[in-house]
């Protein structure tokens, strides 16, 4: 491993999730005289968005989902900029431009800005009725919407989605799944092992529809008043009510600032094994990246807190002087356990 | 770069002290070029400040006009222009925000003119000289309108039972109305170009020669378009076999539309893969969609971000269930023992650098071949031209167009080329660009002279006609028919249009560009107050400008030397135009003057 380097660069991370924090951890520790700034979309530090199910058991203050203090940033003398929406990023000027005008400059920039809850651009029209599960205000929000023992519909089913729907079984809510080619993602689940799943999602108290059998979703609607809050409309005529509709079609990476940077893009930021992409500057880790695999000769993603919480480590290291290659943390299996349980590693956390 | 002058040689006086006046100056030709990015970028040359601005004062019929002058087909164009103006656009520069919804407010000044509009043309007097046509495409049509203008008798003479060319026969209704097409092109020929159609031009029995055409008319004008769709170059067993001639389940995207706008029922299967990155091949895959395909996939060689289509096709065509896939490029084809096609077998690809033209080469990767099922392939990876029907021999370029010089002639004295028959595919602006470009070359070559050369009119503006607010609007989104209503068929307009106040907020943002700040440095008193109230670095100290070849301005020569500044100076590459410093300005030595190419009779 190469020596670490010690300059007075600046390094940017863009993003506050398990990827960019564990970034910057890394990079105080193997730069310790440089500057070292987080841009971040969200209002909260760093926060444990795999908890926030826990709104649900009545955990509702935004305190105790955070991983540290603010004193924990100041002592590691990290800058920490919330509620920032980078506009674009110049990689010949290294220059980051917010939202307001303002420009940063840059030694190096790593990208870790995840991903968004990707709609299905055929329900996009009927955003404004369904509740998102992405941050903690979107917990809250949710969490005042379902009444107790209230009736979630959950499309798509991801595990991400699943992972609630545990949650909201455990404490008395119904939850009804409509089914699809998302269910378990990022799982890629073959047509002979779904119906076991399927089957066992059922035994764990979710009712499921196979969105196939209806013909899809046809549209979405308010209820009327003293009828439940929405309606989701079938092709088949059918229909279901519930309180909340909530999609769960998996994460779309979020590199709207990227384009027009110069560096590479597929659907996410396309990187080398060492995580850095076509810009010797710019690195990226996490749910926003595609790395390229030499076994499986193609960019692919790599998910699960593991994964990401190594890809942070990883490029702070080689921003710094190392050369190491990726190597994923953790297994990508999803089966079901002798007890009759579903175990994804994606839902294996600290 | 040429020779540098003092910043006191700003041609023209304070626009406040001027009236009106013509400018044929090399600098003010080039500043509008160099600062108005929208029009620059505009193949038709649209003057789009000007027509923005004219909604702004609901002068929604003068705004069809403006449009009109540079381009025959505004109400065409506002619903399926490539929109190069928009990748230009100021307002889209980073940092600025999205560019302006330039070819949206096209179609609006399009849809809300009066009912009874009255179309303004300016007629010349009768030449004289007979102008033949082939093809009435966007550039065959252009250029009629055009020549006919100039006084030429002009005749088109169309293969298709209807005018049109690709507009009609290779763009869907759900983009394009038919009743939107026949009235603008309608209103281009009615000046008394003669439209006969059903007419094939070649060697053949009941064909027309070509020849004769030369004989009888003072000059003939080729605009057949590129009509052949483009092999699929394949590897292994289908390599230099044509599938789409082998194989019932493949299909050249080109001819399927164009099958199914003559009148044909076309039908797909259930999963309908399309291989290519254009409009067409959106269109395939959105028509597909409508057939009632249950999986349309899309197949890219590079990644979405650099295909040439514009984003909100691309979210139009996934909201109606089209997915696209990309970095794979197609080697093989899968079939069963029936001979029916069962998937595509592709390779994977990384990207590699930029190819000439901006965009981005895919590199195959060895070993990463794999298969995707599919049991319908439309092929829609380009068109070519079609030169047999010539019968007579051009000068071709590489790619196999005909060669023309700068005067748009072909290698054979008479005979002119347009549009994508020249160029290759290319966008329906360009080929109404080009054809424009080539009936004023073919009116040179008939008349002996040009008739009208380019000025500029610059006009003095007493204040500034934006608001430091309309920064802060949002990009307006263009209405769309409900999904299930649109999917019901081939003939529902997706885009539904802008109503009046939508667009008067939409065309509030545009910089307009074609306002000139100037600071006339003898009534500057150096106090700073413009510098202090600009919202950008765009009011500078500069010891001098650079003047390049061309004449027009170059670089600001900038200095934080205070004796070495020669003036302080207005970059209006800078300017977002909101007439802040005009409003501080205390002695009143900012003007603002607004500068329109246009043309004048030599």
């Amino acid at each position: 491993m190469a020596e670490t380097a010690k300059s007075a660069r600046h390094h940017v991370v863009v993003g506050s999730g398990v990827a960019g924090f564990q970034a910057a951890e890394t990079l105080r520790e193997r730069d310790p005289d440089s500057r070292i700034t987080i841009l971040t979309l969200s209002r909260l530090l760093f926060y444990k968005r795999y908890d926030l199910p826990k709104v649900f058991r009545g955990s509702r203050d935004w305190r105790e989902f955070l991983v540290h203090p603010a004193e924990f940033y100041r002592d590691r003398r990290i800058g920490m900029r919330r509620a920032s929406h980078v506009a674009n990023v110049d990689s010949r000027r290294k220059v980051i431009t917010l939202d307001h005008k303002e420009e940063i400059r840059f030694d190096t920039l790593l990208v870790a800005s995840g991903g968004r809850a990707y709609l299905p651009e055929e329900l996009a029209e009927f955003r404004p009725l369904m509740h998102n599960f992405g941050s903690y205000e979107d917990a809250i929000t949710m969490a005042k919407a379902l009444p107790e023992r209230g009736h979630a519909i959950m499309l798509g089913g991801d595990m991400i989605g699943l992972d609630l729907a545990r949650t909201l079984i455990d404490t008395q809510h119904r939850v009804t799944l409509v089914a699809g080619p998302h269910t378990f993602w990022p799982h890629e689940v073959g047509e002979s092992e779904r119906p076991a799943l399927v089957a066992t999602l059922e035994k764990m108290g979710i009712e499921v529809i196979e969105g196939a059998d209806t013909g899809g979703i046809a549209s979405i609607e308010q209820g009327a008043r003293g009828f439940s809050a929405r309606r989701v409309l079938f092709k088949d005529g059918t229909e279901i009510a519930g309180d909340v509709v909530m999609p769960f079609f998996g994460l779309m990476p979020s590199v709207e600032f990227m384009l027009g940077s110069g560096v590479d893009i597929e659907r996410g930021l396309l990187v080398s094994p060492g995580l850095r992409t076509t810009d010797e500057s710019i690195y990226a880790a996490g749910d926003v990246c595609q790395i390229w695999s030499d076994a499986e000769r193609r960019y692919r993603f790599y998910y699960g807190w593991k994964n990401v919480r190594a890809m942070g480590d990883l490029a702070a290291r080689n921003i710094t002087g190392s050369s190491d290659p990726w190597v994923p943390a953790q297994d990508e299996k999803l089966h079901i356990s002798g007890d009759g349980r579903i175990q994804s590693p994606f839902w294996e956390y600290e | 770069m040429g020779e540098i002058r003092p910043p006191s040689e700003a041609p023209g006086a304070p626009a406040a002290e001027q009236r009106e006046y013509i400018s044929d100056d090399p600098r003010d030709i080039g500043w509008v070029k160099q600062n108005v990015p929208c029009q620059s970028a505009c193949p038709a040359g649209t003057n789009v400040p000007v027509y923005i601005r004219e909604i702004i004062e609901r002068q929604y019929g003068r705004s069809y006009e403006t449009n009109r002058e540079a381009n025959v087909l505004p109400g065409v164009l506002g619903r399926i222009c490539s929109r190069p103006c928009e990748s230009q656009c100021r307002h889209g520069w980073p940092g600025n925000g999205e560019p302006v919804a330039i070819c949206h407010l096209k179609r609006v000044a399009a849809d809300l003119k009066d009912a009874g509009h009255r179309i303004t043309e300016r007629l010349y007097s009768p030449t004289g000289k007979r102008v033949a046509i082939v093809g009435a495409g966007p550039a065959g049509v252009a250029a009629a309108h055009d020549l006919s203008l100039l006084g030429h008798d002009v005749v088109i003479l169309e293969r298709e039972e209807l005018a049109g060319g690709m507009l009609r026969y290779g763009i869907p209704e759900f983009r394009l109305p038919r009743g939107t097409l026949d009235v603008e092109l309608h209103n281009a020929l009615r000046l008394g170009v003669q439209l006969r159609t059903g007419v094939e031009i070649g060697t053949a029995k009941g064909q027309t020669p070509l020849a004769a055409l030369l004989h009888d008319y003072d000059a003939v004008l080729l605009a057949t378009g590129c009509m052949a769709a483009s092999p699929l170059p394949l590897q292994g067993e289908w390599e230099k076999r044509d599938p789409g001639k082998e194989l019932a389940d493949v299909e050249y995207g080109l001819d399927f539309l164009v099958q199914m706008h003559r009148g044909e029922k076309k039908r797909v299967g259930k999963r309908v893969a399309v291989v290519g990155a254009g409009f067409t091949a959106l269109d395939c895959a959105r028509v597909a969609a409508r057939l009632g395909a249950e999986e349309v996939t899309i197949h890219i060689r590079t990644a979405e971000e650099y295909i040439p289509v514009t984003q909100e096709e691309i979210f139009e065509a996934k909201r109606e269930g089209v997915r696209i896939k990309g970095l794979r490029t197609p080697v093989g084809l899968a079939t069963d023992d029936k001979g029916r096609l069962t998937g595509i077998e592709f390779v994977q690809n990384r990207l590699g650098g930029w190819r000439a033209g901006g965009r981005r080469q895919a590199i195959p990767i060895e070993g990463s071949e794999f298969v995707e099922p599919c049991d319908t392939l439309i092929i829609a990876i380009g068109q070519q031209t079609v030169n047999d029907f010539l019968g007579t021999k051009l000068e071709l370029d590489r790619w196999g167009n005909v060669r023309v010089g700068e005067n748009g002639m072909t290698s054979q004295a008479g005979l002119f080329a347009a549009g994508d028959y020249v160029r290759g595919a290319s966008t329906v602006v360009e080929a109404v660009g080009h054809g424009r470009h080539t009936a004023r070359r073919i009116d040179a070559w008939l008349m002996h002279h040009e008739r009208r050369r380019q000025v500029v009119r610059i006009v003095p503006v007493d204040k500034p006609l934006r608001e430091r607010a309309f920064d802060f609007i949002p990009r307006q989104h263009m209405p769309t028919a409900p999904l299930a209503e649109r999917m019901r068929g081939v003939g529902r307009e997706v885009e539904t249009g802008m109503d009046e106040q939508t667009a008067f907020e939409e065309a509030k943002r545009c910089y307009l560009c074609n306002l000139r700040y100037q600071i006339d440095i003898d009534r500057c008193i150096f106090c700073r107050a413009c510098i202090e109230v600009a919202p950008r670095n765009c009011i500078k100290l500069v010891r001098g400008v650079e003047i390049g070849d061309d004449g027009a301005y170059g670089r600001l020569l900038e200095t934080k030397e205070w004796n070495q500044v020669g003036a302080i100076w207005i970059d209006n590459n800078e300017c977002i135009r909101c007439g802040q410093c005009y409003n501080a300005c205390p002695v009143q030595c900012i003007s603002i003057s607004r500068c329109e190419l246009t043309e004048v009779e030599v």
